[in-house]
């Protein structure tokens, strides 16, 4: 075995916005799409070691396919150190409609995986009187449903991992937002939490299915001492 | 039909996206899409368009269109047209198909999402047999009328074009206007004729349809189907196939591009959101082949083989590889080995990708020393497998269908893989070539027998540890396809295809060989509607209304039910699969002409019987016809 010498990375946190049909890819095509997009504008990524080399990109949280996001994260490697503002416009460049760079700043080598860090995300969901069946949601003990995970169905309480309801910007019945437990270690997606809704609270359905879901923040820390990414610049 | 709101959009609800396997394939949004704003603003502002709207239609699913080559070049070539706004459109898949039936959502455009409908011009890309029913889902879907006699004057005119157009008869029932051969400068003609034909709408005299097919049967390539009547002898075949018009030519001759390094080439290419199955650029090497392997159509109807200098390419692969961010470039052709500058080209672009993890593909090699060391050049990543095509068991039926490769070549260059490390082989052979006896099929075995022991021989002698020997062989069935030498011949009955594959199961148990064959049944069909005429329309409609699409895929395919049609139209596929033509009879493609003469292809049969090989392009010319085109490989110094 060949040991290589250990290579500097400069790591670059970008936040991130999606929406349109961009919303519409799996975590895996979201990945490609930001490697070839990095491609493009011609950055010097760092890429991993081994026997398939891939650029080295981490997201914060994965985003699943039909939700769009004002507030996600991805640290990017690259092997020479650039100016942030030229990572944000060049990347920004280079990317399809529907996803855009909407922060950036540069982190230590040494700041531990982004992965690691998350413990909460907050979801703006949006559909025919959701407000209020997820008031009655939250007044349960317990909301026990069916999870389907790597390929099994098991049953699982949500109601420790669903942290706080509040209205949107105007106290609107149709739209409803939610804070909930997310990262590697507790994470409830919301099309578990909409699951519950019809199970629960007859809410409907075709309502559940055309559900508007964007995620509006993600967080560090312990609820609810929780801590924005978007304020750790 | 309701014109009012003539353009709008179709929206998609999130739920139904949601509930339809990989939604991306309906959301478009693609980095290097064109978008004609002016066309947008213009329809806002008037309502109305003076851009000829085209929808560029492939009857497959998103991921295997989107990995087309002819759809990247086309949809750039029509996009710099002036006055056109070229947009996409795939086949639904059957959760969309339903959905949109049920719902009453009109097939859109990836692009504006504009129904098909609404569009002047749908354009589709047929690059297999099997396809032609999805045509007709996306007209259905469309709400146009799916054969020609029945649209209207306000419908979208409906063409198409792809390598399957030599004998397009058995769809001439739902297309009204085919262009023969590379569409690249046909299509600006076409365009040209069209944007009369749209602007002649808005005046008072409206040009029809009638006259402007007339028009454009003017240019050379274009094929109006309607323009031809065909008739029939008493035993089914045809007697002549004839124009019904005046001026109209009584053949129609294949456009090709003779200067390929000035032929458009997209280096600006859409990268899809959603992984393709070839997600890769592009670099088409050259056009045609120089072999001429009697079983091969694209070997015939491509001719003559044009190839792009390496300077080009080279160029084109630093511009694509920056303007797209993908990490592979392939390099397209019909035999990669053939292309005259392979190493300069390859070591250019290798210097030029330097450290910016980019690989190159070469698919379509013959295994040599040369190769093996490119490919070990190009692949940074582990040794993937080795691909031969001998395709015949024994030399005297290689000899017969022309394939220049001898068991010593194969034998040799495998010798040097397994030294060189590789331990994965995938052989492909055809099962019921012209002449096949049960002896060359046992011989198909025989020889993959002796190249399992010439692994474990390699390893014995130069006392390497060998990893376990992968074998995949598989097997396909000959088809026997217009403008080849072999498209008089009988295709083998199933009787005979299921007996040769017992041989092959029974001679290839080992641990080390996976022996994989073709599904039967679609063989049978392809054959039919590969050689098929003009009756065959009605029965391709009434498949398609009984429900059948894609028939490509072979868990949506079936047969039976298929034949049960076939049948209750007067019609036997013994008469189209298993009936040896004599070489008088007049073929249904016998008005489409590709270059290559019949004559040719008859002195190519009789040779094959003979076992005689014939040299390729550039060791001799056989006067095929090709040099009539004026360009290529005919007027290399030889």
């Amino acid at each position: 075995m060949t040991l290589l010498a250990h290579q500097p990375a400069f790591i670059y946190r970008l936040r991130f916005s999606r929406s349109g049909s961009l919303s519409f890819i799996g975590h895996l095509d979201l990945m490609r799409t930001f490697e070839r997009s990095l491609r493009r504008a011609g950055f010097p990524l760092l890429h991993s070691q081994g026997y398939n080399p891939r650029p080295m990109l981490v997201f914060a949280l994965p985003l699943g396919v039909g939700i769009s996001t004002t507030d996600d994260y991805v640290d990017v490697s690259l092997a020479e150190a650039r100016d942030i503002m030229e990572v944000m416009e060049g990347l920004q460049n280079a990317l399809p409609d529907g996803l855009r760079i909407l922060d950036g700043w540069p982190v230590p080598e040494t700041g531990g995986s982004i992965m690691a860090m998350v413990t909460a995300a907050r979801y703006r969901l949006q559909a025919q009187q959701i407000f209020p069946a997820l008031q009655r949601l939250f007044l349960r003990s317990e909301v026990t449903v069916e999870k389907r995970s790597k390929g099994q169905l098991r049953m699982l309480d949500i109601r420790p991992l669903m942290l706080a309801l509040e209205h949107g910007d105007t106290e609107d019945e149709n739209e409803a937002i939610v804070l909930v437990c997310a990262g590697s270690h507790e994470n409830l997606r919301p099309d578990l939490l909409l699951q519950a809704l019809t199970a629960f609270e007859d809410f409907p359905l075709q309502n559940a299915a055309n559900c508007g879901v964007e995620r509006s923040g993600l967080y560090a820390g312990t609820y609810p001492d929780l801590k924005c990414f978007k304020e750790m610049i | 039909m309701n014109r009012t709101n003539k353009y709008a959009p179709v929206v998609l609800e999130r739920g139904d996206l949601l509930s339809v396997e990989n939604p991306a394939r309906y959301t478009g949004g693609e980095w290097g899409i064109t978008i004609k704003q002016e066309v947008l603003d213009e329809i806002q502002r008037t309502g109305e368009t003076k851009y000829i709207r085209y929808a560029f239609c492939f009857p497959d699913i998103y991921e295997i269109g989107m990995s087309n080559l002819a759809v990247r070049i086309l949809y750039h070539v029509l996009n710099q047209c002036p006055d056109v706004w070229c947009e996409r459109a795939f086949s639904p898949w059957k959760d969309m198909d339903r959905l949109m039936r049920e719902k009453h959502i009109p097939l859109f455009s990836l692009e504006s999402k504009t129904a098909l409908r609404d569009f002047d011009i749908l354009g589709f890309s047929l690059q297999y047999e099997m396809c032609y029913t999805n045509v007709l889902q996306m007209l259905d879907l469309s709400g146009i009328p799916l054969r020609s006699c029945d649209r209207s004057e306000d419908d979208p005119i409906i063409t198409a074009g792809g390598p399957v157009v030599y004998n397009i008869e058995p769809m001439t029932d739902f297309l009204d206007l085919v262009m023969i051969g590379e569409g690249e400068e046909m299509i600006a003609e076409f365009m040209a004729e069209m944007k009369k034909y749209k602007d002649s709408k808005k005046t008072g005299q409206p040009m029809t349809r009638e006259t402007f097919l007339q028009n454009a049967a003017k240019i050379e390539g274009v094929y109006i189907p309607a323009f031809y009547d065909v008739s029939y002898q008493e035993d089914g075949t045809i007697h002549d196939v004839k124009p019904n018009r005046p001026g109209i030519p009584a053949k129609i001759r294949k456009r090709v591009i003779l200067n390929m390094d000035q032929a458009p080439y997209p280096t600006q290419s859409i990268v899809p959101n959603t992984k393709i199955v070839h997600d890769r650029a592009y670099l088409e090497l050259f056009r045609g082949c120089i072999r001429g392997c009697r079983f091969c159509q694209a070997g015939f109807v491509y001719r003559p083989v044009r190839e792009k200098s390496a300077k080009v390419l080279c160029e084109q692969g630093i511009e694509i590889e920056k303007a797209t961010g993908y990490d592979e470039l392939g390099m397209l052709s019909l035999s990669t080995s053939d292309y005259s500058e392979l190493p300069g080209l390859t070591d250019s672009l290798l210097s030029a990708f330097d450290g910016h993890h980019t690989s190159l593909s070469l698919p379509s090699m013959r295994v040599d020393s040369f190769s093996l060391e490119l490919t070990e050049k190009v692949s940074e990543t582990r040794k993937s497998g080795l691909t031969f095509a001998p395709e015949a068991g024994t030399q005297r039926l290689r000899d017969v269908i022309n394939k220049g490769i001898t068991e010593e070549d194969i034998m040799t260059s495998l010798a040097l893989a397994f030294e060189g490390g590789w331990s994965s082989v995938k052989l492909y052979f055809m099962l019921g070539l012209p002449t096949e006896t049960l002896e060359d099929v046992i011989g198909i075995a025989d020889l993959v027998r002796k190249i399992e022991k010439l692994y474990f021989e390699v390893g014995r002698k130069t006392g390497q540890r060998m990893r376990r020997l992968e074998m995949t062989v598989s097997t396909s069935m000959f088809i026997p396809k217009p403008f080849t030498p072999f498209q008089w011949e009988r295709q083998n009955t199933m009787d005979e295809f299921v007996q040769k594959q017992q041989i092959l199961r029974d001679r290839l148990r080992s641990k080390n060989i996976k022996y994989i064959w073709h599904d039967l049944d679609t063989s049978v069909w392809e054959v039919v509607i590969a050689r098929g005429d003009r009756r065959l329309g009605p029965v391709l409609l009434e498949g398609y209304l009984a429900g059948h699409i894609f028939d490509a895929w072979d868990d949506c395919f079936s047969l039976g039910k298929w034949m049960t049609i076939l049948e209750k139209h007067g019609l036997k596929s013994d008469f189209y699969a298993i009936r040896a033509r004599t070489p008088e009879e007049v073929f249904p493609w016998d008005h489409i002409d590709c270059g290559v003469r019949k004559d040719f292809l008859l002195r190519e049969r009789e040779r094959a019987y003979a076992e005689q090989t014939t040299p390729s392009c550039r060791e001799h010319c056989e006067g095929c016809g090709a040099a009539g085109f004026g360009g290529g490989v005919c007027y290399e110094s030889k």
